[in-house]
């Protein structure tokens, strides 16, 4: 009898999405334990119930689901035109010496300029606006993206490129069927830094330019000294980043890198 | 003058580090004709990859020529297919995209590419293994891979670059007795850089043995001996062992 509900409970515990859960579990059991016994102020330090209770307001007043809308297209839109001028940059710079000494120390010196440091000019030229955002993200994301893109067209071996240049393909094709499949582990950990960067300097400037936004609705929350709305906005924020991760970036390494076998499986 | 001509082919690299020039080949000429077999067998560093770079059109030569069917060789080209050591294979491909490749790259249409490509991996001995990812095949398979995407090509020359040195000793048998039919019943013209005395012996109708850096042809040894070339029977075959021992001396007085 016992193992009759034992078992499909175990097997319940076992799924992977499941198993994904777990820490968060027991990371929730120990806040909700700590607010219980009153350590810190409630105020201060608000439970795991007082932040759904938040939750389930402010989608109610949908707030949180359009300043979420905000927050994602930025950040997609970023990301986008990010990638879409930074990987072929970078497999310019990558392939062809001549881009490299010219774009190399440029890139360099405007990577120093954090993309936090743009704000005050930008703010001036653009003022609170979706452009001064967009070029924020795009700014931060792109370094990652050159960076590993120039890295990954290097690290096809050689052996790879003249066994298709003996096939007879043409540079054009070599590019195409050889030189970015054999960079896209690079260029994959690339779009995951640049992201990543790219998330945490959308809130920042979410938080500075000040519309719309998680950043905002974080921000603003300090002048009601909302200390639910932070605590909301940061697990938003959390919850946000993995489930980018495993319903973007993992499947596409599993698709890709991880069926090919140019890195191994995550057990 | 059909087939291969190589005529005084030399190649000095100036080292960086230490200021000098070195040659890495050295007035090399040879001459293989359409459908022979030929082995060049040198000690390592004695610039046989070498030679079969220049005749890939991989690294160009500082002194001599090379010619294939008259035309003279300025760079990599399909007439000229390469089997390397390390496969070279594309992992994201499988095994049929693979083979395909060089046909799609010269705008053969899909039906046919994918017929002539299956030809050969059923010659090669992988039929069944079409959708698989070379990262799923062991290295002796991968390599069949790497011949089998070479002849789908239909090159003038087939260019095989230590290509079983990276396999185990049982499995790079089976290759080689493999190789000698497909040579035999295709006539593929092949020239093969090994250090292996016998598998050189082996496998080619010439063997031509290179002195140590720079290499220079030392001497072409003709090989007789009966085909098809099986491992147990040519091991018994008069004249294998009194061969081998040959060109082996050959290789180590060189090498001296």
């Amino acid at each position: 009898m016992r193992r009759r509900i034992l078992l499909p409970l175990r097997s319940f515990f076992m799924q992977p999405a499941v198993q994904g859960l777990g820490p968060f579990v027991l990371l929730v059991i120990v806040w909700a334990l700590v607010v219980e016994l009153e350590v810190y102020p409630r105020a201060f330090f608000p439970g795991p119930l007082d932040v759904l209770r938040a939750f389930g307001s402010l989608v109610y007043k949908g707030i949180l689901p359009t300043y979420l809308q905000d927050s994602v297209t930025r950040l997609a839109v970023g990301a986008g035109v990010g990638m879409l001028v930074g990987v072929p940059l970078g497999l310019l710079i990558g392939l062809h010496p001549a881009s490299y000494r010219f774009f190399w120390p440029l890139i360099i010196f405007f990577q120093a300029i954090g993309d936090i440091a743009w704000l005050p000019i930008l703010l001036i030229w653009f003022g609170f606006t979706l452009t001064t955002m967009t070029f924020v993200i795009v700014y931060t994301v792109i370094f990652p993206m050159i960076f590993n893109a120039a890295l990954g067209v290097r690290t096809v071996p050689v052996e790879m490129i003249r066994a298709a240049q003996s096939l007879g393909a043409s540079p054009w094709r070599i590019l195409v069927e050889v030189l970015i499949p054999g960079a896209l582990p690079n260029i994959i950990t690339g779009l995951r830094n640049g992201l990543g960067y790219g998330w945490r300097a959308l809130i920042a400037a979410e938080i500075i330019v000040g519309t719309s936004g998680i950043g905002f609705m974080m921000f603003d929350a300090r002048r009601s000294g909302s200390v639910v709305e932070m605590i909301l906005g940061m697990i938003v924020l959390g919850i946000l980043w993995y489930v980018v991760d495993a319903g973007v970036l993992r499947p596409a390494e599993r698709a890709t890198i991880e069926r090919w076998g140019l890195v191994r499986q995550v057990p | 003058m059909e087939g291969l001509v190589i005529r005084d082919l030399s190649k000095i690299y100036y080292d960086i580090y230490t200021g000098q020039h070195v040659a890495a080949v050295e007035e090399v000429s040879l001459e293989i004709g359409n459908g022979e077999f030929v082995a060049i067998l040198g000690p390592s560093g004695c610039g046989k990859t070498t030679l079969l770079n220049m005749v890939a059109g991989f690294i160009p030569p500082t002194r001599g020529e090379i010619l294939l069917n008259g035309r003279r060789i300025q760079g990599p080209g399909p007439d000229r297919g390469v089997v390397f050591q390390s496969f070279a294979l594309f992992p994201w491909k499988t095994v049929l995209d693979n083979v395909v490749f060089g046909l799609k790259m010269r705008g053969v249409p899909k039906e046919e590419r994918d017929r002539i490509a299956r030809e050969y991996i059923a010659l090669v001995g992988l039929e069944g293994f079409e959708n698989r990812y070379p990262h799923e095949l062991s290295g002796g398979m991968q390599q069949r891979v790497g011949v089998a995407r070479v002849l789908a090509n239909k090159p003038d020359l087939m260019l095989m670059d230590e290509p079983f040195a990276s396999v185990d000793a049982q499995t790079r048998m089976t290759l080689q007795e493999e190789l000698t039919r497909i040579w035999g019943a295709r006539q593929p013209t092949i020239l093969f850089v090994t250090h292996d005395v016998e598998e050189a012996v082996f496998l080619a109708n010439r063997v031509v043995v290179l002195t140590p850096r720079p290499g220079r042809v030392r001497e072409t040894v003709p090989v007789d001996l009966p085909r098809p070339r099986i491992w147990q029977h040519l091991i018994e075959a008069p004249g294998y062992k009194g061969l081998v021992a040959r060109v082996l001396g050959l290789v180590r007085t060189a090498g001296a």
